[in-house]
């Protein structure tokens, strides 16, 4: 074989002594492994074993009654397979909605900062929040003549406004029913 | 269109793949057998090897027509499986000792000593081989059979003929520098 001469002169080309000597013992030694019997009775045993493998992987055939002569039912099943897939298919489509668009909040653009104040972040309290609680309210002293609380430091006022609210006792109406005790004695001091 | 029918076809095709098969397994058992056991060097698991490989060509015996060198595709299958087995079995003791080698090598004419001494030289040079890169390792290996040249064996690998010689030239000289190396240690 002529590249089993090729292998041997690339055996001979190795330094032609010593090393080929070498490699020659090596190709014997693989050579007598390679060269080893079969064991006795491998193909029995090999012929047996695939014997016994299972063949599922076989080709299903038509039934009988879909062979040739039963060509027009091998139409109908074509035809009712294709009913039942169209027929799905256009239930899925009625069924399923539409996504709706996304809603989307237009920013409004922010004010160019070309070197003008800005807030720095505070945000404006609206006046609807609870105001200030006092600890201390100052006790109303009730007027001998009038029986009217009064204060001795309240200055009366020149003109009452048309719709004052009454007092009621709470810290939230302690300005308010100052106010108020100066105005409903003002008639009194005329 | 029409459609066979037979059940007599379908069991007159399955006797004829079976022959077929049990043809090659007659055929190309024993090359196979010796390619697994060249590389595992344990005959339990050499036929193991043979085994699967054709469970593996009685999966694909629809193409066995479309198959040109029934050998060299034999082989190649047999030499992958052998591959992944030994890949997987690396961390598994190595079987083959020397008193194995003795058991398992012809003996014609040799006294018990000369027995021996040829068993550790073949031994020793065995573990040479096992320390060669895997492509040189494999290309000497397959080198060793007589029935495959240097195309068959770029066909089993899957290289070109020039990479085989390459590979063939570079494990030789590794192989004697290992046994030079070893001998001036000793």
């Amino acid at each position: 074989m002529n590249s089993r001469s090729q292998d041997a002169n690339l055996l001979n080309s190795k330094s032609g002594t010593g090393s080929a000597i070498v490699a020659g013992s090596v190709e014997a030694s693989l050579r007598l492994i390679a060269r080893l019997p079969a064991p006795e009775g491998l193909e029995d045993r090999v012929i047996g074993g695939l014997r016994t493998v299972p063949r599922t992987a076989r080709i299903l055939h038509w039934p009988a009654a879909l062979g040739p002569t039963g060509s027009w039912m091998r139409g109908a099943a074509a035809a009712a397979i294709v009913f039942v897939v169209a027929g799905g298919g256009w239930g899925v489509y009625t069924r399923v909605q539409t996504s709706q668009p996304s809603r989307v909040i237009v920013m409004p653009p922010r004010a160019g900062a070309g070197g003008g104040f800005s807030s720095a972040g505070a945000m404006r309290t609206p006046q609807t929040l609870n105001g200030p609680v006092v600890a201390n309210p100052v006790a109303a002293e009730p007027d001998k003549k009038t029986g009217n609380a009064q204060s001795a430091q309240v200055k009366p006022l020149k003109k009452a406004p048309a719709q004052i609210a009454p007092v009621t006792s709470g810290p939230m109406h302690v300005a308010r029913g100052r106010n108020a005790s100066s105005q409903t004695t003002t008639p009194a001091a005329k | 269109m029409e459609i066979p029918n037979s059940a007599a076809a379908d069991l007159a095709r399955t006797q004829a793949e079976d022959a077929a098969l049990a043809a090659l397994v007659s055929q190309y058992a024993g090359a196979l057998y010796r390619v697994a056991y060249s590389v595992l060097r344990n005959p339990a698991d050499a036929e193991d090897s043979v085994q699967e490989a054709f469970l593996r060509v009685l999966r694909h015996r629809d193409t066995l027509g479309e198959v040109r060198d029934q050998r060299v595709w034999l082989i190649r299958i047999v030499w992958n499986i052998v591959l992944d087995r030994k890949r997987r079995a690396k961390t598994r003791p190595e079987t083959d000792d020397v008193a194995e080698l003795a058991r398992v090598l012809p003996c014609d004419g040799l006294s018990a000593e000369e027995l021996a001494a040829a068993a550790q030289h073949h031994a020793h040079v065995l573990g040479c081989v096992e320390k060669l890169p895997a492509k040189e390792r494999q290309v000497l290996q397959l080198s060793a059979f007589e029935e495959l040249n240097t195309v068959e064996i770029a066909q089993v690998l899957g290289i070109t003929e020039s990479s085989v010689r390459s590979r063939l030239f570079r494990a030789r000289n590794l192989m004697a520098d290992l046994l030079n190396h070893s001998r001036s240690i000793r």
